[in-house]
């Protein structure tokens, strides 16, 4: 391993020197911000070592991992986004009995198995970076042990998961028996249309789209949406949904599921029904927590469009739509964990009843964030919105196309519910406090400032992701 | 000096635009320097061009500013362009000078008013849009101001919005002339599609190129401009507008509803004769829209109780001249009246807002009388105005404006003797109702109490438009008194001197004369019925036949009665019609089905383990089924 390679790999190497020095850290002194502050820490240096990546390194991981510009700049997302979660941890937990030490060691955990998917170039690479996503996920869920809510969650998590890695493994087990490959790039080249590999591949479909809560895997999610912390929920959302999805565009460019007509067929279908399934499932929603647990449904499914087309312009488009989902769930759940005082979650729509009026900034923040899940225009949404139309219609599409219009609209129905309720006059009683928490404000700001940043100028970041798209693309021809 | 052509409209809007961010926050004294000194600024401006205009004229009598472009599709190009010749020179110069002097008047007839910011951010917004009317090098940056004005003009007659009537009667206005600027943006449509621009000298060139004269295109097109120009003009049919418009400020019905925007459609005629003269049945039309406009509205000014009204009907009455002189191919006598007529009618409202004031916002002249001691000046004001209208013979300036068109109804191009008798009639019917008029405010029993006397910013406009009312005449004298027309050399490049043909017998001389009797006709006979006899007046208002048609004519020759059945009940019947909102019913039922389906999806998240498990399984032999199938 030449210094080249490691400087490659350096993120992914500092990442898990992170869950080490915090256990550490405890072992030593079990406080509270230590854990958070050495937690974070390690999340920001493997952040910043994104940023000197080198163009090429395709020798470094061998044949199990790939460090290129697209794994670059999927760990630049995703640890931006395990380090606003780390964040609004501090702000939740800070109020509680718990002992929250432990959270700030599964974040940089899970969150290393979701950096260990985008790079991965085969199969086992694949499925350990899945598991130990999972496996700290599970941990995650029910973190918060004397509530029965989040115990069962974390239960149902823990069955639902393992039965889809099952379904998983045994996809992978069907590829491996027809192709004999393991590294994507073999499993590409093996020709023909054999029965076993197209049903290996769609199993394979099958266990990831569990995790990105597509129909009709996507029962779990607003249950588990509900009884996690919020803080929890909204790792689920970005790091986890952004981890998965950035291994399926890369399975489908570089592990020839693009060009399985078969696969195409099934992700059609399954984008068509969470884009429509999950937009009517939130439509009377009264959980803010469920309400975005079935936002995340139509906006995977959204993302599955860009899937389809494929290509670099598929893989662009679906790599914004995920940045910017990403920067508005961030701002979404840092409004809801503010809101939040343990024992009592701030999940209910009521609870934001006047709340522009009682807390101006926090309002209009949480206002931006479900314009862009909307998809009005001046904010992120809109343009990941943009993209994936646009490359939907570029490839001819127009079933799809016309239902991410279509329900797009229906989607703005339950925006829209919500905001009216922020700005409605404030109902004195009862009303959650805001917690005084300078750090999850920070995150907010933070993402806030993203969300109009990409909205109004998006054309640094579209250009990381077109680097990133294009030496997808280098590798695969 | 030319470049400061921008300035006209320019400052006007930034007048505009001042009273309308700060206006509620400006003190009055402020506010009024703003809105007069913004006008007057842009008349000084405008004077100045004038002069300059005059003393050297720019190459082939046309400036023309481009300022940017405004709007580039294809081929097709709007430029922000001005462009200065003499036809616009002469509108400009009556709307910013004629506009200044009601401002000033305004400052003192407004002084009491809670909106009086609001009231000079509108004159001001009008001022600069009828600017941008009368100066748009092109007909789309034309139709922006003509929009502008018909804005303001809605905005004005609602300025007291308070009472609903007000409303109505603003939108009114707005609905009737809407009829016809539709059918200007047709036309405007049709130009550009078959001549490719908008840009008016090079549009005219066109049609003039590749138009037969009577061809269907020409035809059309002036038709639909002509629908616009009828609107805007108050002419029938679309005349309806104008007396409600009374509702407003009497500055606004002295500006926008006599002086200036209701000529708008003379001058969109005047501008585009090309396109007129090569659809002669469309100019023929024209002038029997005229001629029928001035004597229906003449006699309906006959029998108005309310001064306004009376005024209202005259104007529309006089720019029913201005049609007729337009549809025999006088065109320089057309806009000669459009000059003496923004003068001495801008005269009569400045006048009828003094007496209303004095009086105590009394509008009935049956109320009135003796005023002729009392208010001196507004006596000496309708006297010079209601000379003026009526065309005193020999010096006022209607008389020879009004005898330019008389003459040329007979004379014109497309004249005939039919034209000019009901012409001369129509001398007669204004003669009488402006003495009518003047006998029942000025003369007899004095009634009513003097309240508000005139200060100098309502006496100074009012002094300086009664003598450019009697002297404004004097730019065009007929040959058979002199010959003296420089306003018809100054028009010369733009418009087509008239060509007067002989038709032997009758000469001009013997229809001065002719005109001459008529008005002393009507003179005497308002002497006699409104002064000496009211008694017989009355008796024939008494009579049945007299009160069924002092009825007709005061109702306007029934139009609105017609529109309100033939039109307003109709349209209003099928709005109620569609008051179930049957184009929303697919809509809603799309909202009820994603409800339904909300529900029936809902109905999945059962929160049990075994159902998600088994979902799981199920999704996942669907998944394998579709990848292999589908």
């Amino acid at each position: 391993m030449n210094a080249e390679a490691l400087r490659a790999l350096l993120p992914l190497l500092v990442l898990a020197a992170t869950p080490l020095a915090v256990m550490m850290g405890i072992a030593v002194r079990r406080h509270h911000g230590t854990a958070m502050a050495l937690s974070a820490l390690g999340q920001a240096a493997a952040l910043a070592a994104t940023w000197s990546g080198p163009e090429t390194a395709s020798g470094a991981g061998g044949a199990l991992l790939i460090a290129d510009a697209f794994s670059h700049y999927y760990w630049s997302l995703l640890l931006a986004a395990s380090l606003a979660v780390t964040l609004l941890g501090y702000g939740f937990w800070r109020t509680s009995e718990e002992r929250a030490e432990e959270f700030y060691l599964l974040v940089p955990v899970a969150t290393l198995g979701s950096a260990v998917l985008v790079a991965s170039t085969h199969l086992a690479t694949l499925f350990l970076g899945l598991e130990i996503l999972s496996v700290s996920l599970f941990g995650l869920v029910a973190y918060e042990r004397g509530r029965a809510a989040s115990l069962e969650a974390g239960l149902k998590y823990l069955v639902l998961s393992s039965a889809a890695s099952a379904f998983l493994l045994f996809g992978m087990a069907l590829v491996y028996a027809e192709t004999g490959a393991l590294e994507f790039r073999h499993i590409a080249s093996a020709a023909g249309r054999p029965i076993l590999l197209i049903a290996g591949a769609a199993l394979m479909v099958a266990g990831l789209g569990f995790k990105l809560s597509l129909v009709p895997f996507h029962l779990w999610t607003p249950d588990v949406y509900q009884g996690a912390p919020a803080p929890a929920s909204a790792f689920i959302a970005t790091v986890s949904k952004g981890g998965v999805l950035g291994l399926l565009v890369r399975f489908f460019a570089q592990g020839g599921a693009g060009d399985l007509p078969g696969a195409l067929a099934l992700v059609s279908v399954i984008a068509l029904a969470s884009m429509w399934v999950g937009n009517l499932l939130a439509l009377l929603q009264s959980n803010l927590k469920r309400l975005l647990a079935y936002s995340s449904i139509a906006h995977l499914g959204y993302m599955l469009v860009a899937l389809v087309v494929g290509g670099p312009a598929g893989a662009e488009a679906a790599t914004f739509y995920l940045t910017a989902y990403v920067a508005t769930i961030v701002a979404a759940f840092a409004v809801v964990t503010l809101l939040s005082t343990a024992p009592r979650e701030a999940e209910w729509v009521e609870d934001y009843r006047g709340l522009f009026w009682r807390r101006p900034p926090v309002g209009a923040a949480l206002s931006a964030a479900l314009l862009s899940l909307a998809g009005i225009p001046l904010t992120a949404g809109f343009l990941g919105k943009l993209l994936v139309i646009a490359a939907g219609v570029s490839a001819l599409l127009w079933t799809l196309v016309l239902s991410v219009a279509v329900t797009s609209t229906i989607g703005l129905y339950y925006y829209l519910r919500v905001i009216v309720a922020i700005y409605s006059p404030a109902s004195a009683d009862e009303a959650p406090r805001l917690a005084a928490a300078p750090l999850a404000a920070a995150a907010l700001a933070a993402a806030v400032a993203a969300i109009v940043w990409l909205g109004i100028y998006p054309a640094a970041v579209l250009d990381a992701i077109r680097e990133a798209s294009a030496s997808l693309a280098r590798l695969s021809s | 000096m030319y470049d400061l052509l921008w300035l006209v409209p320019a400052l006007p809007a930034l007048g505009f635009v001042l009273l309308a961010l700060a206006g509620p926050r400006l003190p009055r004294a402020a506010a009024a320097v703003v809105g007069v000194g913004s006008v007057g600024a842009s008349a000084a401006v405008t004077l100045g061009l004038a002069a300059i205009f005059l003393a050297s004229p720019p190459p082939d009598h046309a400036f023309t500013q481009r300022l940017w472009t405004w709007m580039a599709a294809g081929n097709f190009q709007a430029d922000f362009a001005l462009r200065l010749d003499p036809l616009s020179l002469l509108m400009l110069v009556v709307i910013t000078f004629v506009g200044f002097l009601i401002h000033l008047y305004s400052v003192e007839f407004m002084r009491d008013d809670d909106g009086f910011a609001r009231f000079f951010a509108y004159m001001n917004l009008f001022v600069a849009s009828m600017a941008t009317l009368v100066l748009g090098a092109n007909l789309l940056l034309l139709y922006l101001g003509w929009e502008g004005v018909g804005l303001c003009s809605y905005l004005l007659i609602g300025f007291w919005y308070k009472d609903p009537a007000n409303g109505r009667a603003g939108r009114k206005a707005f609905v009737v002339t809407r009829v016809g600027d539709t059918a200007m943006a047709i036309g405007l449509l049709l130009l550009v599609r078959e001549l490719g621009t908008l840009d008016i000298a090079e549009l005219l060139r066109r049609a003039a190129a590749t138009w037969e004269p009577g061809s269907t295109m020409a035809v059309a097109a002036a038709a639909l401009l002509l629908g616009g120009a009828l609107g805007k003009s108050a002419q029938l049919p679309l005349q309806v507008w104008l007396p409600d418009a009374m509702a407003g400020p009497t500055p606004t019905s002295a500006l926008i509803h006599a002086a200036t925007m209701v000529t708008a459609g003379v001058y969109l005629i005047a501008r585009t004769h090309v396109l007129f003269e090569l659809a002669p049945a469309v100019q023929l039309s024209v002038a029997f829209i005229g001629v029928a406009t001035l004597l229906l509205a003449g006699c309906s000014a006959l029998v108005q109780r309310d001064i306004k009204r009376v005024l209202a009907y005259s104007t529309i009455s006089q720019i029913g001249y201005m049609f007729l002189a337009l549809g025999v191919g006088a065109w320089t006598a057309a806009m000669f009246h459009f000059m003496t007529h923004a003068f001495f009618k801008a005269l009569l409202f400045l006048a009828a807002g003094i007496v209303i004031e004095a009086l105590h916002h009394e509008h009935d002249i049956f109320r009135m009388g003796g005023l002729r001691q009392r208010l001196p000046i507004a006596f000496w004001a309708f006297a010079a105005g209601g000379a003026a209208l009526a065309g005193l013979p020999l010096v006022t300036s209607g008389f020879y404006s009004k005898d330019a068109i008389v003459w040329a109804a007979y004379a014109g191009p497309l004249g005939n003797g039919a034209f000019w008798a009901l012409a001369a009639l129509g001398v007669l019917v204004t003669s009488l109702y402006t003495f009518r008029l003047i006998f029942l405010v000025f003369f007899g029993e004095p009634r009513g109490e003097i309240g508000h006397r005139p200060g100098w910013a309502m006496s100074v406009p009012v002094i300086i438009l009664a003598v450019l009312s009697v002297v404004a005449g004097f730019v065009s004298v007929p040959q058979t008194l002199g010959g003296f027309h420089p306003l018809d050399d100054f028009l010369a490049p733009v418009l087509p001197a008239t060509g007067h043909h002989e038709r032997g017998g009758f000469t001009e001389a013997a229809s001065q004369v002719l005109t001459a009797l008529a008005f002393g006709t009507g003179l005497v006979a308002a002497w006699m019925l409104f002064l000496r006899r009211r008694d017989v007046a009355a008796r024939i208002a008494a009579s049945p036949l007299g009160q069924a048609v002092g009825r007709l004519w005061r109702e306007g020759w029934g139009f609105d009665w017609l529109y309100e059945r033939v039109l307003v009940r109709p349209i209003v019947a099928l709005a109620s019609a569609g008051r179930g909102d049957l184009v929303d019913l697919p809509f809603e039922a799309a909202g009820r089905a994603a409800f339904a389906l909300h529900v029936a999806a809902s109905a999945t998240q059962t929160g049990r383990l075994r159902w998600y498990a088994a979902g799981l399984a199920g999704g996942s032999l669907a998944a394998v089924a579709i990848a292999l199938f589908l």
